[in-house]
């Protein structure tokens, strides 16, 4: 087909910051969320949970609590039929002991974590439920936990599981490092520490399950991952065929509904009881439970030469996986490809080592092992900057990656790298200096970048598939398994098939998120969604009408090639005119599909290995560039931001109105790891299973967040777009904590950044 | 939550009747923001509530600088935030007021509630302790009144019986030259719980001090006063120097903990910065 798209000029509807269809329903309440569902003779169902991080189980007794009335069944690991799921990393450099769960139903003889599921409750009100919760009967032997990295890995460590406390191990080694340390100018040695973080998202947990009319395992629910309708079926040992995930829109997901939630649950309960059963975990169930992302300790050592181009760096990464594998053997994998920041550092060694502990688990959060080391890498350049006396934007622009430059794992920039200019305009887009406003009051400004891959390692092989077709009058469905989280996935699918169909975007109605009934899209995490269903609308759109115009022309006279589709019609060159409805009728008439199904594969490649540095890892890479100024009220060590910049190359942006919606929700996610989230754990017992404990940000908290949106026309994704889901959350951490030290001249190496530890920093206290 | 019986008396006599007898399984509810939050996650559990919101003699709010103040248990924090006559006689009542909660919470947050629920961290306990304010309790023998320093018993414990109601809050006279103020330290702007909350009050004549008044939350298992740094204040001159002598002294009243708010040590420091920072607001007022 012509490729009338293509260039930025000409398109109609993507680049336009369209409403969203889904935006006034979720304003005025309409939207109907996982928990809004109720369906006729439904159970509500509850889930006990260990009060121990580490223990035996040596009685549970249900008896009691089955003899309730109103209690329809209880259920223990003895119910479920495959109660572990487990799978293997390909591409490990370095033996390590055999992944465990990714999926652990409930507890069997021990458990590993403090909120861990034992048994779970249907009956018939919630209140009955967690009645019946509280009158089964555990015995637990309290048994020695593991509640550092450094512990597990001590010998002589109580094990997590029967293997060792070693989870993943991932290694990088390019170039001669102790040479390139010897020879530097500068050597910085660094320490840092990252927390333990919830994605505290508005909707916690929830679904409702049912058995359809034709058999099938229906769940309804707020997921990620609709294709986890296979691990259900795994776990009740059904075919795959007779178990279905409908996702909802999702009150936000940030990877903590990207591995199994309610759904085995649900999916156990409705096929013991044949009845339709709901579940909805209380936010205290969620922030005790819920998998979380990683704590790291992140060790480097930088060295630069006298122009302050890194020669080297030396990094040692310890990340807690807490009890159960999920993705924390990935999660590390990110983090070891992206350690030495978005620079060509000819130099660099990582070692990156992930272990079972006894606290929550953790697993996938938005960011994904990119974004702990961002908090490190930015900290140590800035440092090296300040040790030349550069200021932040130059030594950035002289070590930024540049297209064509090597990825120390021995992946090849193939698209273009915007750092210095997304620098340049982050910077000026604070505008003048804002004045201290009172003699106690220290203010200050930082600058930090990141690089986030979006799509999946290249030897997951992804791919999306989508439907999209006609109907007789005109209007048009897209069918695409992609659940929308929020981040109006949807809505972009819509723009893109309204840009290649010519059909005005008030005349389509999308459908995602049915496994059942729309084309598996994947998962919506790793920024991977627009790339990759957008990549599949996309290409089922254009052939979808290269068909119809096919038709057009017979019927128009002329080449298919000189036609184009624009607001519901087939226009020719010299400005003639057919109705969309007229060619569909034709379509029908000559037998030619007004419907059709494509398949994206994403560029895929073979296991890498990392210690020799031999390939891709990712598909591509997405850059950004924050600044921050805040104040420090230096008797205190109160921080404030007191304005704030955030420049991302998008590509393309789609609708930049959902791309700056995902820069500012991001960047203040960070802002909220930067300054104040912290899931406190001590032996393994959680102290913060509320918000009034667990600190995120109100909107009092944050700036307004200037959202530079720089499109570099090069990217992956449809009409050249990057993903921007996850990249915003990186750098507000350390663009904070660089502006700290400029203020006052404190380093911070600790997260998040509290009043205590600047006041700490400052010297404020003994 | 669980099933309660509700009660909706309508006058402070009615509200005495329902509770009588009843123990602890019957509980009043005011703005219901500290009791509600206890009965979801099951640290309550009760039989029956008591919802206040129809005796009106609970919502009295009448008085000036010159007679005092009478202000009625289930006065909101927001009206104690807006009113213009308080907001200008007791600043340090009044901004500890807006500072509770957010808009939503402060209309339905009480003073009395805020007392009652007698959290380390109340944000407007220490105010009604620099106020020298008195708490009126109605009971089955009539009503007694006893002063907000001698109120709090422990960690969300009080002087009142099961069966009393408060009432009201007496605010004395604070006299012409009297400032006060009220600063605490969160992480968050809003919404939060106070680490270390100090408010002070000041009262001058003649260029000296003749009354002064510290108290402190969220440092010890109930509000306390600094009495050691009142004393080194009254009778002198408020200079800088005399202010920071009384904030390091402030320091020995606090008998902090250390938790994931903070450690017991930056708490100390906190006290001494706030109470530095009050007494110099306090100070300004008094003279303005
Ligand atoms: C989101 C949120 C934010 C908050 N922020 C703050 C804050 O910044 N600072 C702060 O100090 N607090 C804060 N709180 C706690 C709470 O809002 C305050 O303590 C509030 O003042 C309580 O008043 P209430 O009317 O809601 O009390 P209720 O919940 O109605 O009652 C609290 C307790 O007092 C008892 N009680 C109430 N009235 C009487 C009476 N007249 N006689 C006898 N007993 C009585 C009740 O039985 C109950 O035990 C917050 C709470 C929430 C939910």
């Amino acid at each position: 087909m012509t490729d009338a798209v293509a260039t930025r000029d000409a398109l109609r509807i993507v680049g336009q910051p369209v409403v969203r269809h889904d935006a006034r329903d979720k304003v005025v309440a309409a939207t109907a969320y996982a928990a809004d569902w109720a369906l006729p003779g439904m159970l509500h169902a509850a889930v006990l949970r260990s009060p121990y991080p580490s223990a035996r189980i040596v009685r549970l007794e249900t008896k009691r609590a089955t003899a309730m009335a109103g209690v329809a069944v209880v259920l223990t690991a003895k119910d479920v039929p495959r109660n572990t799921l487990a799978t293997d990393v390909p591409g490990q450099t370095t033996a390590v002991g055999p992944l465990r769960a990714t999926l652990h139903v409930l507890a069997e003889d021990r458990v590993r974590h403090q909120g861990e599921p034992v048994a779970l409750v249907a009956a018939e009100t919630l209140e009955l439920a967690r009645d019946a919760v509280e009158a089964i009967e555990v015995e637990y032997e309290v048994t020695p936990g593991v509640f550092t990295p450094e512990a597990a890995l001590a010998p002589g460590a109580p094990p997590v599981h029967g293997t060792g406390n070693l989870l993943a191990q991932w290694r990088i080694a390019r170039g001669d490092v102790a040479k390139a340390l010897a020879g530097a100018n500068v050597v910085v040695e660094g320490e840092y520490t990252t927390q333990l973080v919830d994605a505290a998202y508005l909707e916690p947990e929830s679904g409702v399950a049912w058995i359809d009319s034709d058999g099938v395992i229906t769940i309804r629910l707020s997921t990620q991952v609709i294709e986890h309708f296979r691990d259900v079926a795994e776990v009740l040992q059904v075919p795959q065929n007779r178990v279905r995930v409908i996702g909802t829109y999702l009150g936000g997901g940030f990877g903590g509904k990207e591995d199994v939630t309610v759904e085995a649950y649900l999916g156990l309960l409705t096929l013991k009881t044949g009845r339709p059963v709901k579940m909805v975990w209380t936010r205290q169930e969620s922030l005790l439970s819920r998998a979380k992302r990683h704590p790291y300790r992140l060790r480097y050592r930088t060295g630069a030469n006298a122009h302050g181009e890194i020669v080297a760096q030396q990094i040692e990464l310890l990340a807690d996986a807490g009890a159960y594998a999920y993705l924390s053997a990935l999660v590390l994998l990110y983090s070891t490809v992206t350690a030495a920041g978005p620079y060509r550092v000819p130099a660099v060694e990582v070692d990156a080592r992930v272990a079972y502990t006894n606290n929550p688990p953790t697993s996938a959060m938005r960011g994904f092992g990119a974004m702990q080391t961002v908090f490190a890498y930015e900290s140590q350049l800035d440092r090296v900057a300040r040790a030349l006396g550069m200021d932040p934007v130059a030594v950035r622009r002289v070590n930024a990656l540049r297209r064509g430059d090597t990825l120390p794992v021995g992946q090849v920039i193939e698209t273009h790298v915007a750092i210095p200019e997304l620098c340049e305009r982050a910077w000026a887009a604070l505008g003048p200096p804002t004045a201290a406003r009172a003699p106690h009051i220290k203010v200050g400004r930082g600058l930090a970048c990141n690089f986030q891959p979006y799509g999946r390692i290249v030897w997951l092989h992804d791919w999306a598939s989508a439907w999209v077709g006609f109907e007789m009058d005109g209007s048009l469905v897209i069918r695409c398994g992609c659940p929308d989280v929020g981040g109006g996935q949807a809505s972009s699918l819509c723009q893109i098939a309204a840009e290649v169909l010519g059909v005005t975007l008030t005349r389509i109605s999308v459908h995602v998120s049915d496994s059942a009934l729309t084309p598996l899209a994947g998962t919506t995490t790793a920024s991977r969604q627009l790339y990759m269903s957008g990549n599949a609308v996309l290409k089922t759109a254009r052939e979808l009408r290269a068909g119809l115009l096919g038709v057009a022309a017979a019927m128009l006279g002329g080449d298919a090639d000189d036609l184009d589709m624009d607001e519901d019609r087939v226009v020719t060159r010299d400005g003639r005119t057919l109705a969309i409805a007229g060619l569909l009728a034709e379509c029908a008439r000559v037998g030619v599909p007004r419907s059709h199904l494509g398949v994206y594969h994403a560029p895929a490649g073979e296991p890498v290995d990392l210690a020799t540095g031999s390939g891709k890892v990712f598909p591509d890479y997405t850059f950004g560039a924050h600044a921050a100024e805040v104040e420090v009220d230096t008797e205190t060590g109160l921080v404030r931001v007191l304005g704030y910049a955030a420049a991302h190359d998008v590509g393309r942006a789609i609708n930049p109105q959902s791309v700056e919606g995902q820069i500012q929700g991001g960047a203040v996610q960070g802002l909220g790891y930067g300054l104040m989230e912290e899931v406190v754990v001590e032996n393994g017992i959680n102290l913060t299973t509320s918000f009034a404990t667990y600190l995120i940000p109100t909107a009092a908290d944050v700036p307004d967040v200037r959202a530079v949106v720089v499109e570099s026309g090069e990217g992956l994704g449809p009409f050249n777009a990057r993903g921007i889901g996850e990249p915003p959350i990186g750098p507000p951490a350390a663009a904070i904590a660089n502006a700290i030290e400029a203020a006052t001249g404190a380093r911070i190496t600790r997260l998040p950044i509290t009043a205590e530890r600047v006041a700490r920093a400052l010297g404020l206290l003994d | 939550m669980r099933r309660f019986e509700l009660v909706t008396p309508g006058s402070v006599d009615d509200c005495l009747s329902a509770l009588k007898g009843r123990g602890v399984e019957v509980k009043v509810l005011a703005g219901g923001t500290d009791l509600i939050a206890q009965l979801k996650v099951g640290m309550l559990k009760v039989a029956a509530v008591v919802d206040l919101s129809g005796v009106a003699e609970l919502r009295v709010l009448e008085g000036d600088a010159r007679r005092g103040f009478r202000i009625g248990a289930a006065v909101t924090a927001r009206t104690l935030e807006r009113d213009a006559k308080l907001r200008a006689a007791l600043p340090s009542l009044s901004e500890s007021g807006a500072l509770v909660g957010s808009i939503q919470i402060r209309n339905l947050a009480t003073l009395g509630g805020n007392i009652c629920n007698a959290a380390p961290s109340a944000d407007m306990a220490p105010p009604l302790l620099a106020l020298d304010a008195e708490a009126v309790i109605a009971g089955a023998g009539g009503r007694r009144r006893v002063p907000m320093a001698s109120f709090f018993k422990g960690v969300r414990q009080t002087v009142l019986g099961p069966d009393e109601l408060l009432v009201e809050f007496a605010v004395p006279a604070t006299g012409p030259k009297s400032g006060g103020a009220y600063l605490r330290h969160t992480p968050r702007r809003e919404l939060d719980i106070a680490v270390v909350g100090v408010a002070s009050q000041v009262s001058l004549a003649d260029g000296v001090c003749t009354k002064v008044r510290i108290a402190l939350a969220a440092v010890a298992p109930v509000p306390v006063r600094a009495t050691a740094a009142e004393q080194a204040l009254e009778g002198q001159p408020l200079t800088s120097q005399a202010i920071a002598r009384a904030a390091d002294l402030a320091v020995e009243a606090a008998r902090p903990i250390s938790d994931q708010r903070g450690s017991a040590e930056f708490r100390r420091h906190l006290v001494r910065i706030l109470t530095r920072r009050t007494l110099t607001i306090a100070l300004e007022r008094a003279t303005a």
